[in-house]
This record gives structure tokens, sequence and C-alpha cells, in this order.
């Protein structure tokens, strides 16, 4: 498959969502979005909560649709969910009634460019890989959030998408929990090298995972700056990447962009609230 | 009266006609009730007609089912039928309401297509409730079936318990009663069991 341009591209993506009932008016979430991913990137949309930035994602996934623009995956058309764009939530979405191991040989379940026995070999591979061998016959709800979230990876993974979409996937794990999924995800991504769309409100998390971090505004979502975190932070990357000088630097900057972010629509909600009162 | 050849026969058709009968309604309310939900606009269409129906006394609708089934099996069929059916449909369109939204969408990202969701997915993680669900509308089946043949049947528990009334033999009408309440906690048992090993997970 040949095509022109960059494997992924968003050219001015708008989205409005319609009044519902119970809703006074319409919501403007994403206003006029561009941007192109390389393979193999791994790109982090940062953001506050609530701003339009997981909308973005699942547009990218075919979840949703965009009220204007298009999004080019290698030259097609995104139209709709399919194989191509792998995602994992933020909610549990392992199957309850499917062990670790049946759960991650769903996903390869709709593939037909393998045979069954290369299935299970493929299943096998990506629980190895998550480092849940010894869980291989729990049921889901009999493991931890934390495992759970990884069975998820493994059996999107299994599916053998083109691209990876991950929606605050850590987002309900403590701590602890959420780094050791952080490095995991890290080694993972060295030797996968899947092009990744990262999702979170976190910034150590973006900053560590990133090659690239697009930050948002408040809603409706503008892109208000690109971090080639790359270009500050060289070398593999791994959880101790945590403890270096350039990591604290960049951290601190996009700390401080946040909350500038934060500050500008605190004044603007307070200056409507003042003038509609 | 316990030991008798008759009443042996008498349950045998009881316990028949409501098998027959649930299991006519379970495999139609469950595709039904599943598409019912999946669409919005069958949703819209249906629900009141369904809600409407669902309400009629089925009692009230013996003479005339009666008259459009004859006093054959069908009848007795159809009488159940209409008491659970309607219910049922309702129920596993609840269910299916329950299913989580990341499921359908994973499912979706995977590469499944919307028939392989509704049966690979959707329907495998609405499975405990639809069991609870027939589980009790098994129930009653029995209640439908005893009304059923009081009111037209040579033959049935029911028939039994009506014939034994005309004679005034109260202990054969309450071995019939004692009957029907001992096979329903027998079948709710082995149902329960066979929920509790067949969804370990839960």
């Amino acid at each position: 498959m040949s095509y022109e341009g960059p494997f992924l591209r968003l050219r001015q993506i708008s989205k409005t969502f319609a009044a519902e009932p119970g809703k006074a008016s319409s919501t403007h979430v994403i206003d006029s979005v561009s941007m192109d991913i390389e393979a193999g990137e791994f790109v982090v949309f940062l953001g506050p909560s609530g701003c339009g930035k997981t909308t973005l994602m699942r547009i990218v996934g075919g979840l949703e649709v965009p009220t204007d623009g298009e999004t080019l995956l290698a030259g097609q058309k995104i139209t709709g969910p399919d194989r191509r764009k792998g995602m994992v939530f933020q909610a549990y979405t392992s199957f309850p009634w499917l062990t670790v191991i049946e759960n991650i040989r769903f996903g390869t379940k709709y593939r037909n460019d393998i045979s069954n026995a290369e299935k299970q070999q493929v299943a096998d591979y990506y629980l190895e890989l998550v480092g849940l061998t010894d869980f291989a016959n729990y049921y889901v709800n009999r493991i931890s959030g934390g495992m759970r979230q990884r069975v998820a990876i493994a059996r999107t993974l299994a599916a053998n998408p083109e691209i990876l979409l991950m929606d605050e996937p850590f987002g309900a794990l403590d701590a602890q929990t959420r780094e050791f999924l952080q490095s995991q995800l890290l080694e993972i991504n060295t030797t996968e090298r899947k092009t990744t769309i990262f999702v979170t409100h976190d910034v150590e998390e973006a900053v560590v995972l990133a090659d690239r971090i697009f930050m948002f505004s408040a809603r409706p979502a503008t892109i208000i700056d690109e971090i080639v975190v790359s270009k500050h932070i060289s070398g593999e990357r791994n959880i101790a990447t945590k403890e270096t000088e350039p990591f604290f630097h960049l951290r601190n900057h996009v700390r401080d962009l946040m909350r500038a972010e934060a500050t500008r629509t605190q004044e603007l909600t307070e200056h409507q609230i003042m003038h509609s009162g | 009266m316990l030991i008798s050849q008759n009443f042996i026969e008498d349950i045998w058709i009881s316990v028949a006609r409501v098998w027959a009968a649930f299991l006519l309604s379970a495999v139609m309310a469950i595709p039904i009730g599943i598409w019912m939900s999946s669409y919005r606009i069958v949703g819209m269409l249906t629900e009141p007609i369904v809600d409407f129906i669902r309400y009629l006394p089925v009692p009230a609708l013996v003479p005339l089912l009666i008259i459009w089934f004859g006093i054959g099996e069908s009848s007795k069929i159809a009488v159940l039928w209409m008491g659970t059916f309607f219910q049922l449909v309702l129920l596993i369109g609840d269910d299916t309401k329950r299913v989580p939204p990341e499921f359908v969408e994973t499912g979706f990202t995977l590469g499944a297509k919307p028939r392989q969701i509704t049966w690979h997915i959707a329907y495998r993680s609405m499975l405990p409730n639809i069991v609870d669900n027939l589980r009790i509308t098994l129930g009653w089946c029995w209640t439908y079936i005893i009304i059923a043949e009081i009111v037209a049947a040579n033959a049935g528990i029911g028939h039994a318990i009506w014939a034994a009334r005309r004679f005034v033999k109260t202990p054969e009408v309450m071995a019939g009663i004692l009957t029907v309440g001992i096979i329903g906690l027998v079948t709710d048992q082995v149902i329960r069991l066979a929920h509790r090993r067949y969804f370990r997970y839960l």
C-alpha cells in the first residue's frame, strides 16, 4: 500500500455535539485541529480534563464522526471503527467471562491473515510481553486493575492494529501501579514500535512516554503548543528517565504551560459568570 | 393418588406444555429483545405495543385464544406464550441496554462485525442475566398452565386439580398444588446450580 504524505493526517477537525434533552445548547468541543503523525511515533494528547482530547482520539478511532474536517490513515479516509485502529479505554474492557489468555486470544479472533495455530502463538507472545504468564488462566475479575489494563493492552496488540489509541488507560490506577505500567509500556514500545496516540492530563506521564506532545486548550480544544520531547531528552527512555535533569526541566516547563492555560480558562469562566449574572 | 398412572401422565403433559411454550418464548424473545434495544427506532416503534400487550391480563385472553386456537395443545401453548413472551422481550431489552458501551466499541476496534458483536460480546456479556430472567419466567409459565388447563383440557395437573374439586377430593387438590410447587422448586434449584457452575467468574 503506497500513499502520499504522513501516516496519520488530521485536517481541520472540528466537532460539535448537538443539544440533547436536558442540555440547553450544543457543545463545541474541538475547534479546527490539524496535525501530522509519522509511522512509529508515540504522540501524547495532553490537556485539562474534559477538554475534548478524548473526543479527538475517538475521531481517529472512527468511533466519533467529526462535524468538519477529515482524518487520513495511510492515505485512506477514516469512516468508522475497525481493526486497523486499536483502542485501550480507561474503563476496564477485558471480558469477565473469559480468562486472561482467552481475553488476549480474543484480540486475534477476527484476524484472517493468520492461521489458528498462529493465533495461539500471537496470544502467548503478548501474554508474556505484558508479564501475565502466571495468571493466564485467571478470570479477569480475580486480578487487579493494573493487570486488567495489561490484558487490554495485550489484547489490542494481538489484533495487530496499524495505530494504537490509548484513552487515559492508567487513569483509574494508584500511583505505584501507574508508574509500573508506564515503565512496562516504554518497554513494549521499544520492541513493538507501534504508532501510538496516548491521551492523558498527567504532565509527568506525558513527558516520560512521548516522542511528541500536543497540548490542548480547554474546550473547545485547540492545539496551544507542540513539544518535541526527543529534542530535550535524548537516548532510550525508561522509568529512570524521570530522575534526570532534562526530564525535570521539561516537566516544569510543560507544567507551567498547563497552569497558564488553567489560569486563563479560570479567568474566562469568572468573566462569563460575572457578565451573565 | 400420587402413584396413580393417570396423575403421572398429567404431570408429564403439563411439564411438556410448559417447556414447549417456555422454549418458544425464549427462542423468540432473546433475539427480538436484543434487536429492539440495539436500534433506537425499532425500540421506539415496538415498545409501546409490547408494553400494552404486557399489561393485558392473560386469564382474560384465554377465551379468545380458545376461539382462535381451539381446545388442543396449541391454545395452551398460546396462553403461556402470551403470558411470557412480552414480559421477556422487555427484560432482555433492559439487559441489552446494560451491556457496557465500551465492550461494544472494543469489539468494533478488534474488527468484529455488528452481528459478531451482538452474539460474541453483547449476548455473552448479558447471558447470566438472561438465565436469571428465564428462571423467573419459567415460574410464571406454571401459573398460566394451571389456568389454561382448568378452563379447557382433558389432561394435565390443572385438569386433575379441577376434576378433584368437582368431587370435593381436597387431598387430591392439595396433592396437585404441592406437585406444582415441588416441580418449581426442583427446576429452580437445578437452574441456580447450573448458573453457579457455568458462570463461575461472577
